[in-house]
């Protein structure tokens, strides 16, 4: 028989982890190649998206939208951020999301939690895929958008808009990991959690300038996490600099670590209150 | 309901290194409904233990509960000294298991790559994953298919496949859920042969099942659960003392006598080696003999020839260890 190390030291044990995270990446690229037409319909739609708004904001003034470092960009311009962020968000959290339901859908959830894998490096590792995934697919956006529409952003705001993308990341995880909880508890409410994420999104200024918005809501929606990143993303890219973000990024960066910690808290206390129940296997 | 048992197994006292799976007293509830109520097993190292039991009978409960995908209500399990609720990566590190169903697998990938992918989630290099899943899969006979995505193999493929899975590691305990039920005889006989030699390198194997053709010769010892209490312990010759008298299908001929003619000759021939009826499915020459307990069927057949009834076909109606499994998974309880 095998001898099989029984204890190991924690950062063994921590590297040891980390190095199962390519493996639930590859899994997932071969899995999402092996559906080649929702791969690309995914694109095409978002391309189909992009040229609506493009005919849209030939109706719209530039001189009606905010203005970025003293220049006012033309709607394309503007609402490309918001696309990206928008799709961002979309994608991310019903990946997230869906990971793991998937998994136990497929009843693969037990073959998993079968190996000597930890619960938290389940959790990262059905996500790792979309974690580089999506942030590349947002920047391929842009560069696309670019190249198509004859859109002109700030070479110098690549590196806050990326920062503040990276930001970001930790809240969609966060509220994915959050929505995978919901949905291995109820078997259900995911819909529910989307429609508030749309509002969060619509709330956000990612197609319209926040100030068309009543007073009361776009005062509200300012401290609005999707906001504070399409602001982050925006702005810099429009106006150039690092200057504009950091009162955004200072306060996305605790919200998103917290939305994190507490999708990750919430998903571990229901796959536990399903290991209690014996109802992992149910769907 | 009593248990009925020749050694009841895994009192805390006997517990020790030899036992590698131990369960004593584990009760599980699913809402109102009683899953399992005290039941009680052991398997030692190198050993085939059997949890045999009818659907629904609460094998796949308990064996969720020894891998730890479930807690017990109530009592305690151990695998390799391990607490399932306390351990569960060093538990998993030496447990392979063969779930009942085939949705365990990535279907839109090969079959080489989910062994690949799980042999990483065991800690192996992806070189070294490679190489134990292409020797894996050459010993359940998959080699050449190893590319095909696993949602175009066969359930018997898919089946090898989780054997494959569970030979990874070479693990020290195998836990196997109705492993051959949805494969030719073939395919049954290739993966307890598997199963075999794993326990002759030193595994212990706990192997459920409903299917009782499958265990005798097979395993080493037997704990027979029905509506999750236990109802037997013990090896399977013992669980085969439990049968109901033998009985025995018989095409006879005596002459010109046939069917209920023949009945009272026959049974004055047999006098009290046993009883004998006319077949209800058969045909005229077709009977039924049931022997007394502790009687051979050499005797009965002797009897019958030397009152010149011609014997052209005798076999087991239903074998005894059959017998035993339904008596002791009756409702009403085991035989007094």
């Amino acid at each position: 028989m095998s001898s099989v190390q029984t204890t190991a030291p924690h950062s063994s044990l921590f590297f040891g982890e980390l190095r199962k995270l390519p493996a639930f990446a590859r899994r997932d690229l071969l899995v999402a190649w092996s559906y080649r037409g929702a791969f690309f319909g995914e694109w095409i739609g978002l391309l189909t998206g992009a040229f609506t708004f493009y005919f849209v904001g030939l109706m719209v003034d530039p001189k009606t939208l905010p203005s970025f470092g003293g220049n006012h960009a033309s709607y394309m311009e503007f609402v490309a951020a918001g696309i990206a962020l928008g799709a961002f968000v979309q994608l991310g959290l019903g990946r997230v999301g869906a990971a793991l339901r998937g998994e136990q859908l497929m009843g693969t959830l037990e073959s998993l939690l079968m190996t000597p894998t930890s619960i938290s490096t389940i959790q990262v590792g059905s996500a790792a895929y979309d974690l580089i995934y999506v942030p590349i697919r947002t920047a391929l956006f842009f560069v696309i958008l670019a190249l198509t529409f004859g859109l002109t952003f700030e070479p110098s705001g690549i590196g806050p808009a990326v920062l503040s993308l990276l930001l970001f990341i930790p809240f969609v995880w966060g509220l994915g990991v959050m929505s995978a909880a919901i949905t291995l508890t109820f078997r259900q409410g995911s819909g529910a959690f989307a429609l508030g994420v749309s509002g969060l999104i619509i709330g956000s200024g990612a197609f319209f300038p926040l100030q068309l918005l009543p007073h009361w809501i776009s005062s509200i929606a300012r401290f609005n996490p999707v906001t504070l990143a399409v602001n982050g993303v925006r702005a810099p890219l429009l106006g150039g600099g690092w200057g504009g973000i950091w009162p955004d990024a200072l306060l996305l960066a605790p919200v998103s670590v917290a939305t994190l910690a507490l999708g990750l808290y919430a998903f571990r206390l229901a796959l536990r209150r399903e290991q209690r129940r014996g109802t992992l296997g149910l769907y | 309901m009593p248990v009925t048992t020749s050694h009841r197994p895994a009192t805390s006292a006997a517990l020790n290194a030899e036992r590698v799976i131990e369960a004593l007293d584990v009760s599980r509830r699913f809402g109102a409904k009683r899953a399992l109520d005290g039941v009680s097993l052991s398997v030692a190292r190198g050993e085939i233990g059997a949890l045999l039991g009818p659907n629904g009978a609460g094998k796949t409960t308990l064996l969720r509960i020894l891998c730890g995908l479930l807690d017990p209500h109530a009592g305690s399990v151990r695998v390799m000294g391990f607490d399932a609720r306390h351990s569960p990566r060093e538990l998993r590190q030496r447990i392979g298991l063969i779930p009942s169903g085939d949705r365990s697998f990535y279907l839109r990938i090969s079959g080489l790559e989910n062994l690949v992918f799980f042999a990483r989630l065991h800690g192996l290099s992806r070189r070294a994953a490679v190489s134990r899943s292409l020797e894996v899969l050459e010993v359940v006979g998959l080699r050449g298919a190893e590319r095909q995505r696993a949602g175009t193999y066969s359930h018997g493929m898919q089946k090898r496949l989780s054997v494959a899975r569970a030979l990874l590691l070479e693990p020290a305990v195998m836990l196997i859920d109705e492993a051959t039920h949805d494969l030719d005889p073939e395919g049954g006989r290739q993966v307890r042969e598997l199963v075999s030699d794993l326990a002759r390198r030193g595994a212990a194997v706990l192997w459920a099942t409903q299917r009782l053709d499958e265990i005798r010769g097979f395993a080493d010892s037997v704990t027979l659960i029905s509506e999750g209490e236990m109802r037997f312990a013990g090896s399977v010759p013992e669980l085969m003392s439990h049968a109901l008298p033998q009985r025995y299908l018989l095409r006879v001929q005596n002459g010109s006598e046939s069917g209920k003619a023949l009945e009272p000759l026959l049974q004055a021939a047999l006098a009290d080696i046993g009883t004998i009826s006319i077949a209800a499915d058969g045909g005229a020459d077709d009977f039924v003999l049931s022997l007394r307990e502790h009687t051979a069927l050499g005797d009965a057949l002797r009897s019958l020839l030397d009152a010149d009834v011609q014997i052209y076909a005798c076999r087991e109606e239903q074998s005894q260890i059959e017998d035993a499994f339904i008596r002791l998974t009756a409702s009403s309880g085991p035989p007094s």
